[in-house]
């Protein structure tokens, strides 16, 4: 009997999903979140105040956004950084520990399992960022008036980058020590959104920096670009359109690059 | 038509050789036992036809396809020699899992887990965790699961290691009646006496080489156990 291949992946990414909220990790996680979550309802609690620029009165929402914006992208970091964290290891451990080899026993592809695990790491980072996003942006949108909508294509955005940076953690987790993994996530989405966050505030790039901004994985200039109505007139650089096409390219790739890499893995 | 084949088949872990020009098979039915000492190249056997891992040279089929074929897998069933079990599942749990995997639903994986549950022994601790088990009921587990779906053929890595001696009964009656029901096995075992009575096929790995192989009837001389038939292969 051949199992539904469907199916197999469902029933993977579910254990891979329990698997990873069996995890003490998960409630750290949880805890950060809801401590995120006070700092943004402190940094956003000013809602009444009468603002005056030039000589002229302004309204908060017209000088917000700039704030609001950066406590979004921080938001985003975090969702980009902890999927980051979480897949460092949801695929080498069960490698390590060999409780991989007895459902890779199974008829169950190696790109199903590497992708149902890239699946289970990501939704315990997704959750965490939604909420983080979501209620963010009702904060700001109850009290100092920004519209809400933005913050849909900003999430999905954040989904992107997040699955972009689990599946090349993952990826990278095949070939290095766990610590040199999470480091390497570190450096490498810091460094990415640095680049992102220069090339958004004009800065002339050179080098690598320049090609990560042209070719490399828009991570946080796609959620400040989703965000840009928050910051209307000032404009934000970028094609909204090529820098999603950019960022559906990069998870692809990164997907396709982890299946490819873990097909080549020899298993204990 | 072999149901695992390897025909001159090779292994090298960079300048370590762990098999050199290793051919054998299985026909349907058929029961062999994978014999050699420590680092001879037996569980490296067991891995290629899994696909865990590629031969460097020669072929490998797993029910007339590549073992990287995942259908390969389809009614193989395995049990290794370090069984690593998720601590925090329940033991019925862990069969819902891979009967899942291993094609069964609905009422008839319900069914076969409870089958298996019953015939391994475990009905009291079905719904124990798996990580508060003792070796002995972990390596039923391992049992259990590797039953589930009556596969076509059972590839066995030290299939009595951490059982009692009813343990070691009750593996080798499970082992001879897959065989009853028509399903080929594979034993990888350190224990002769457990494969002398379950197996009909015996190749004995000495250095990555096979050193001797044949039906056990064959291979052994006149008033000459299996032990001795396997000293006098692995010196020679």
């Amino acid at each position: 009997m051949t199992p539904n291949r469907t199916r197999v992946f469902a029933v993977l990414a579910r254990e891979a999903l329990s698997d990873a909220l069996r995890r003490r990790l998960v409630l750290a996680v949880a805890v950060a979140s809801l401590l995120s979550l006070q700092l943004v309802d402190s940094c956003t609690s000013c809602g009444s105040a009468t603002l005056v620029r030039d000589g002229q009165t302004v309204t908060l929402p017209e000088v917000a956004g700039f704030g609001a914006l950066a406590v979004m992208v921080a938001c985003a970091l975090w969702t980009l950084l902890l999927a980051g964290f979480l897949a460092s290891d949801h695929l080498a451990e069960p490698l390590q520990d060999g409780s991989a080899s007895l459902l890779l026993a199974r008829p169950v592809g190696r790109g199903h399992f590497a992708l149902a695990r890239l699946a289970g790491a990501l939704a315990i980072a997704l959750a965490s960022g939604a909420l983080l996003l979501f209620a963010t942006g009702a904060l700001l949108h109850a009290r100092q008036g920004l519209p809400w909508w933005p913050v849909l294509p900003a999430f999905a955005a954040c989904a992107a980058g997040a699955s972009t940076v689990g599946a090349l953690a993952m990826l990278a987790s095949l070939y290095l020590p766990r610590v040199a993994t999470v480091l390497l996530v570190m450096m490498g989405v810091t460094g990415v959104a640095a680049v992102n966050l220069a090339g958004l505030f004009g800065a002339e790039l050179g080098g690598l920096a320049a090609a990560i901004e042209r070719f490399g994985p828009p991570l946080v200039s796609s959620v400040a670009l989703a965000l840009r109505e928050w910051i209307a007139p000032t404009a934000v650089p970028g094609d909204p359109q090529l820098l999603a096409l950019r960022q559906i390219a990069w998870m692809l790739a990164s997907a396709a690059l982890l299946v490819h890499g873990f097909r080549r893995v020899e298993l204990e | 038509m072999l149901i695992l084949e390897l025909a001159a088949v090779s292994k090298h872990y960079g300048r370590r050789t762990a098999l050199e020009g290793v051919s054998l098979g299985i026909p349907p039915g058929a029961a062999l036992g994978l014999l050699g000492p420590n680092g001879a190249g037996k569980t490296t056997t067991l891995r290629l036809l899994l696909g865990f891992t590629r031969a460097t040279q020669g072929r490998v089929e797993l029910r007339g396809r590549s073992p990287l074929d995942p259908a390969s897998r389809a009614g193989v069933a395995y049990l290794p020699e370090r069984l690593a079990l998720p601590a925090r599942m329940s033991v019925r749990g862990f069969l819902h899992l891979h009967g899942t995997l291993a094609g069964l639903a609905g009422s008839e994986l319900a069914r076969e887990i409870d089958a298996v549950i019953e015939r391994t022994g475990l009905g009291s601790r079905a719904e124990d965790r798996l990580g508060g088990l003792s070796k002995g009921l972990a390596q039923r587990v391992g049992f259990a699961q590797a039953l589930l779906g009556e596969p076509a053929l059972l590839l066995l890595d030290e299939p009595t290691s951490g059982l009692d001696p009813l343990g070691v009964r009750d593996a080798r009656d499970w082992i001879l009646a897959a065989r009853a029901r028509g399903a080929s096995v594979l034993v990888s075992s350190h224990v002769l006496s457990e494969v002398e009575r379950t197996c009909d096929h015996v190749v004995i790995l000495n250095q990555g080489r096979v050193a001797a192989q044949g039906p056990l009837g064959q291979l052994l001389r006149p008033g000459e156990s299996l032990e001795d038939a396997f000293v006098r292969s692995v010196r020679a």
